[in-house]
């Protein structure tokens, strides 16, 4: 092993080759990782915040919360099934608004009656918790914001964290707010002033269990367990799938790099290699040093890779929605490790093969 | 040119991996590029295919289909601006619908039949000419889509018959019809009987002879207040996720392109120092640096198309699996330039072992131990 550290060291040119594809691989891996991330985040923040464990649309809806309606009876029957403990009504409308002396932002009006884990309890009429991304859009605590094309005037009293809906920006709003905007924004989408697109469900049992019990014991009705929704949300399990697919493929055009460019490395050290073995280096010696070489350099291209990519992250544009995350650096860097120990795993056949005889004898 | 074969031949790992970081590199890219080019098409092709060249928006959209809202009064004076020809109302939404008899999600169009709006791309059947008849986007033909089928809007139940079929015309990556104004403002009340009204989202606007659509919307969205009118490239541009889609795949992609250039370049320069003394050895026998130049061409050429041959092939196995909902198509002009591109790169990335073969001198040859020279 010192002696694949020393050779490293002494000659790094040697591994500039590997190391710097190896790095721009890294790059790639991190940035489609980072897109994958920030594409989710963008979408599923109203879903991941909740505390309730069930969300339940009507079943015709297709789990999409835009189409979906639970009347005040649907509600009820809910509440009666064994194993629930609170029942509260949610719904969403994706929409302008304008700042009052500023400019237009994009945003998801979300009506809700319970606090989940970023939301404290809905504000007065009128008032809204604005997630934190809008502030990078002009909007600023105090702001009125007028909604829609009636212009329905909402005032920001607090920022929330990671709320967003299908990319915008949240407004959290209470019910009677929210059925205004639904009406005046979407007029063919307007529900009854109790009525609500779904109904978030906190159990005191196993989650899975009361959703089969509601499933079976409320008509017209589609219940999910918050994961299951927010992979429901529209694109968003084919875009994990897409990404997926893309990421593996750069995983194994990482290994194939390694195994490439070590292979060119042994060839060009074969000599030298039988040389050690004709004084007494083993087979596993030279492995183990090819594998600290494998695992240093793939560490360094880690490195220098996930400098970059936090230098690039920070200045591509803003509608490229990448977010690094510490999760997904961490998986990165141990594929990018184990591909290229199964890459340099390639030239363990030709060190195994190297005849230390051919160090007196010529190669 | 049978050095370079040879050579191939029998150092078959090295190649072979080289080969194989080429193709899936090359695939990685056309993979993706045919995932962008399906996933932008199927955005916004139902806007883009459709008759109307000038969209009119409601000014709070931010040049968002789904978050338009047309107000009354608004299409009477769309109507009366200078060099509008016909004007009429657009309306888009997003219904559950039971197709092939199973639930899924569609978009409905719907325009006044034989007004702007009409899809432009019909390849099979005849546009709506009655009130419950709709043309749908033909890649969705076999999932209850087809010519004849009969798609019910769910809840409400009302009845729409697909007449036709338009090529190009998914929007928001769903499968689409085009139906009537009325028929849409029926599904509209038949899905959601709390309904208060049904309005257009947008306006569909044909300009009158001779008048250049961009003028026109220029001229529109500065005289009638409360709306912004687009062409309709620039509509579609403009749609949301688009920018974004597209500004994503170009970072990845540019990426690719490098390490395909980086991989290359330096496998052929290492490979190329590794046999400089054989080389030499070929110079001083008399090779040309010509002939040696061409068999480093000949090799980075094949290289390159093997490994574009392999991607082509995994593409097209990632098509037939591709799915119904996203159907993706090797598309062989895409394969052609991409490939095209890649070769050029590889052999630019190759100009480092040229010019390193270039300056092999022969004399050394007789100066080196371990060529057999005198030192």
């Amino acid at each position: 092993m010192r002696l694949g550290w020393k050779e490293l060291v002494r000659r790094p040119g040697r591994f500039i080759a590997t190391g710097g594809a190896l790095t721009l691989i890294v790059i790639l891996l991190l940035l489609l990782g980072g897109l994958l991330d920030g594409l989710f985040n963008a979408s599923t923040g109203a879903y991941r915040a909740q505390t309730a464990e069930l969300i339940v649309y009507s079943a015709d809806s297709r789990d999409s919360l835009l189409r979906s309606r639970i009347d005040p009876a649907t509600e009820d029957a809910i509440r009666a099934i064994p194993g629930v403990r609170r029942v509260s009504g949610t719904g969403a409308v994706l929409i302008a608004g304008r700042v009052l002396g500023g400019g237009t932002v994009d945003l998801a009006v979300v009506g809700y009656e319970a606090p989940n884990r970023q939301v404290p309890p809905p504000p007065e009429p009128g008032r809204a918790y604005a997630d934190a991304t809008l502030e990078a859009e002009g909007v600023a605590l105090g702001d009125t914001i007028a909604i829609g094309p009636s212009e329905v005037p909402v005032e920001v009293v607090g920022w929330v964290e990671d709320t967003r809906y299908l990319a915008q920006g949240t407004l959290w709003v209470e019910p009677g707010t929210w059925h205004e905007v639904l009406v005046t924004a979407r007029p063919d989408a307007a529900l009854d002033e109790d009525t609500f697109q779904a109904a978030l469900v906190e159990t005191t049992d196993d989650a899975e269990a009361v959703a089969g019990r509601i499933r079976g014991q409320v008509p017209g009705t589609s219940p999910l367990t918050i994961d299951e929704a927010v992979f429901a949300l529209p694109g968003v399990q084919a875009q994990n799938d897409t990404f997926a697919q893309i990421i593996g493929v750069t995983f194994a055009i990482a290994g194939l790099v390694v195994a490439l460019f070590f292979a060119l490395v042994v060839l060009e050290r074969l000599g030298l290699l039988g040389m050690l073995k004709a004084v007494g280096a083993s087979t596993r010696q030279l492995a183990a040093g090819l594998i600290t070489q494998a695992v240093l350099v793939a560490l360094g291209a880690f490195v220098v890779g996930g400098a970059i990519s936090l230098a690039l992250a920070a200045v591509v544009p803003a509608e490229v929605p990448v977010e690094l995350e510490v999760r997904r650096a961490a998986i990165t860097g141990v594929g990018v490790l184990v591909t290229s120990l199964i890459g340099s795993a390639v030239s363990f056949r030709r060190i195994v093969r190297i005849d230390p005889a051919s160090a007196v004898g010529g190669s | 040119m049978r050095l370079a074969l040879a050579e191939m031949r029998r150092a078959k790992l090295r190649f072979g991996l080289l080969t194989g970081a080429v193709a899936l590199l090359v695939f990685l890219i056309i993979f993706q590029q045919t995932l962008a080019s399906a996933l932008l098409g199927f955005f916004t092709g139902g806007l883009e295919h459709q008759s109307a060249e000038v969209l009119v928006y409601g000014e709070d959209a931010r040049r968002n289909v789904e978050g338009s809202l047309i107000l009354p009064g608004t299409l009477e004076r769309v109507a009366a601006v200078e060099g509008v020809g016909t004007a009429a109302p657009l309306a888009e939404n997003t219904f559950t619908v039971r197709a092939g008899g199973e639930l899924q999600d569609a978009v409905l169009f719907g325009y006044e039949l034989g007004g702007p709006g009409a899809p432009t791309r019909l390849s099979e059947g005849r546009l709506a000419e009655t009130d419950g008849e709709a043309v749908a986007s033909s890649v969705d033909a076999d999932n209850g889509f087809g010519i004849g089928d009969v798609v019910e809007v769910v809840p409400g139940g009302h009845r729409i018959r697909i007449v036709g079929l338009a090529d190009d015309s998914r929007f928001a990556v769903l499968p689409t019809l085009f139906t009537s104004y009325a028929t849409f403002e029926a599904a509209s009340r038949a899905a959601n009987p709390d309904a208060r009204d049904v309005q257009a989202s947008l306006i569909a606007v044909h300009p009158a002879p001779g008048v250049e659509p961009e003028a026109l919307a220029a001229r529109i969205t500065r005289e009638v207040d409360g709306v912004e009118a687009l062409d309709r490239q620039t509509a579609a541009d403009s749609l949301p996720a688009v920018s974004s889609i597209s500004s994503s795949f170009q970072v990845v992609l540019g990426l690719a392109f490098v390490v395909v250039v980086l991989v290359t370049g330096f496998f052929f320069l290492i490979l190329t120092v590794q046999k400089t003394q054989a080389l030499t050895l070929l110079r001083a026998v008399g090779a040309s640096s010509w002939y040696l130049i061409r068999n480093l061409a000949l090799q980075v050429a094949l290289v390159t198309v093997i490994g574009v041959a392999i991607a082509s092939a995994l593409l097209a196995i990632a098509a037939a699996a591709s799915s119904e909902e996203f159907p993706i198509e090797a598309d062989p002009g895409l394969i052609a330039t991409t490939g095209g591109a890649v070769l050029v790169l590889a052999l630019l990335a190759s100009l480092a072992s040229v010019r390193r073969v270039a300056r092999i001198d022969p004399f050394t040859a007789t100066t080196r131990p371990t060529g057999g020279g005198l030192a």
